[in-house]
């Protein structure tokens, strides 16, 4: 994919709001909402990289983030590994267990994708949350997850723990976009408008699928990672298949297969959540409603309607001045 | 036969639409409470099964008519995204009139008794849902095969544009199709009401019961979906004597095992298209 003048545009407005947020209206809530964002936008990003740039539906990203929460949880609490360790420890395991699921699921297509993962995430759930219980604490979870330790700075202070995940998101955004304009990112987007076409012209379509879905499966680890560090607490609930669910919301809300759709439906979702929550019980009621809405009205998400009145209005001023 | 009922209405909505209904398992909840709710007025579990298949079958129609109508164009996953919002906003329609506690129902009077069969105590009320949904099934498959309507409705789902041009209403037969099941479902959940008791975790729990049937029955299939919930139940009642425990565990392993080996089904017929 080549990056559009809209894509910049809006990269630079989203990182100068990411920055200046903090320090315009500081309080403690306002940095932990703004992290939790940051993190479910990872999040949303490599569910997004099979979503938007491959086209496959997975309702099995869930185990991805938790397995990638239990592993840093459980490392630094019952092997005492630095939160490092287990961070780098939940990207291998997210990948891992992509790629094991990559092997069931990658056999079926289309509608059937979404069931396996589906079926197979919810195994694992239920693993986690009964079966294993006495390794992964069961229903109760885990508590006291580490938060990262770096030349000295406190990263239990939850400004500068918004710095460094604001940091890892921004890596995470660079890695995606040089890979999806690499050859690689564009095989991949071959597959998804074409895949037979892709198949024939010699690239091996299966192969190509399943390395996306390890990354995918990597970058959902990490956030899982991320996400345990700050809640400092882990239990099965992020398993769950509704996580699933809300990750295919936010991406769909802010538009998939669009640079900033993934982060800005996160957004979206999680100011809405807070807004709607401080005046009422029932907001994931109200978020089905307008998720329900944007699907049938806008079925290009925030960021692709807006891109296509971007695109308009740029072949408007050109076509006014001649 | 519970399991039937239930994945009855989610395959017919599957085989005639084409759509995966997520919101099935949430209408199942609202059947189960409008039952209660009509039971503990009227103080009639009958009344509460009719009241709560009306409704549902109501809702279905309104929900079709709504927010899936524009979608049948679209890619399929559209229809699973939306259905997963309607789940989120039937729950906490749910929450804000129920409230979040669990509910009972009284097993009707009718059937409180039990019976002495083969040497065991079994309850009335079992034999009557299973007396009941096999009373559905073999109704299900005299109107799908036999009647008009069923005759429309397949037509419909072969060739949409057919049928259109016949001068045949495709989209209310379309909506009749999927209030029909959403019907099924709210009238499995009312049947379902004396038995468990009624939460909201019955959204997102029994869904996932329901796509397991009805995989192992074949998407789309009837008559599939009556084996593989037999198949089910029999797995569960052999599991809970001799393992409990990995009985959830067994059911997923032959369900994703279907999935790799059978994705249409353990009980799939080529000769014939449902």
């Amino acid at each position: 994919m080549k990056l559009t003048k809209f894509d910049i545009y809006f990269g630079l407005l989203l990182a100068a709001a990411s920055i200046v947020l903090p320090f315009l209206s500081p309080g403690e809530a306002m940095i932990q909402l703004l992290t939790l964002a940051a993190i479910w936008a990872i999040f949303a990003i490599g569910f997004d990289f099979v979503f938007g740039s491959l086209g496959m539906v997975s309702f099995g990203h869930a185990t991805f983030l938790g397995v990638g929460g239990y592993a840093v949880a459980l490392a630094t609490q019952k092997y005492g590994l630095p939160f490092y360790g287990g961070a780098v420890l939940a990207i291998a395991v997210g990948a891992a267990f992509a790629l094991l699921f990559s092997f069931f699921a990658l056999r079926v297509s289309g509608i059937f994708f979404a069931l396996v993962t589906l079926a197979l995430s919810q195994l694992i759930f239920i693993l986690a949350d009964s079966k294993l219980g006495s390794f992964t604490g069961g229903s109760d979870g885990i508590s006291g997850v580490e938060r990262p330790n770096f030349l000295g700075i406190d990263f239990f202070d939850p400004v500068n723990y918004y710095w460094f995940v604001l940091g890892l998101y921004a890596l995470v955004m660079l890695a995606v976009i040089s890979l999806r304009s690499s050859p690689f990112g564009r095989v991949i987007a071959a597959i998804r408008d074409n895949e037979t076409r892709a198949d024939q012209l010699g690239f091996n379509v299966n192969r190509y699928k399943q390395i996306t879905f390890v990354i995918s499966g990597a970058l959902s680890g990490l956030a899982g990672a991320l996400l345990a560090s700050l809640l400092m607490y882990m239990n099965p609930q992020m398993l769950h298949w509704t996580t699933s669910g809300d990750v295919i919301i936010m991406t769909l809300l802010g538009g998939s297969g669009t640079l900033w759709g993934a982060t800005v439906g996160v957004l979206v979702f999680e100011f809405l959540k807070e807004w709607l929550s401080s005046w009422t019980e029932y907001w994931y009621g109200i978020l089905g409603t307008v998720f329900i809405l944007a699907t049938i009205f806008f079925p290009r998400g925030i960021i692709g309607e807006l891109e296509k009145g971007f695109a308009t209005y740029q072949k408007n001023r050109r076509g006014g001045a001649r | 036969m519970l399991l039937f009922l239930l994945a009855a209405g989610l395959t017919l909505i599957f085989g005639m639409l084409g759509v995966i209904n997520f919101a099935h398992g949430a209408i199942y909840m609202l059947g189960a409470y409008i039952s209660y709710e009509t039971g503990r007025r009227t103080g009639s579990f009958l009344m509460g099964a009719l009241v709560a298949t009306l409704f549902t079958a109501l809702v279905g129609a309104v929900v079709e008519k709504l927010t899936l109508r524009p979608l049948y164009e679209r890619p399929h996953f559209y229809q699973l995204i939306l259905t997963f919002g309607l789940i989120l906003v039937l729950s906490d329609l749910v929450r804000f009139f129920w409230g979040p506690g669990y509910q009972e129902v009284p097993i009707p009077q009718l059937w409180s008794g039990t019976v002495d069969m083969l040497g065991s105590t079994i309850p009335m009320y079992r034999l009557f849902v299973i007396g009941f949904g096999a009373l559905i099934s073999v109704g299900l498959y005299l109107v799908l095969e036999k009647s008009t309507f069923g005759m429309l409705v397949r037509a419909a789902s072969s060739d949409a544009e057919m049928v259109r041009i016949l001068g045949l209403p495709v989209g209310t037969i379309r909506m009749a199709v999927f209030a029909i099941g959403c019907g099924l479902s709210g009238l499995a959940g009312s049947i379902a009401a004396p038995l468990f008791p009624i939460e909201l975790g019955m959204a997102t729990n029994t869904i996932i019961d329901c796509f397991i049937v009805v995989i192992l029955g074949g998407l789309g299939n009837i008559r599939g979906a009556i084996a593989a919930s037999m198949l089910i139940g029999m797995v569960r009642a052999i599991g809970y004597v001799y393992m409990p425990g990995w009985v959830d565990i067994m059911t997923f392993v032959l369900l994703i095992g279907t999935l790799l080996t059978r994705p249409q089904g353990l009980f799939h017929r080529t000769a014939r298209t449902a």
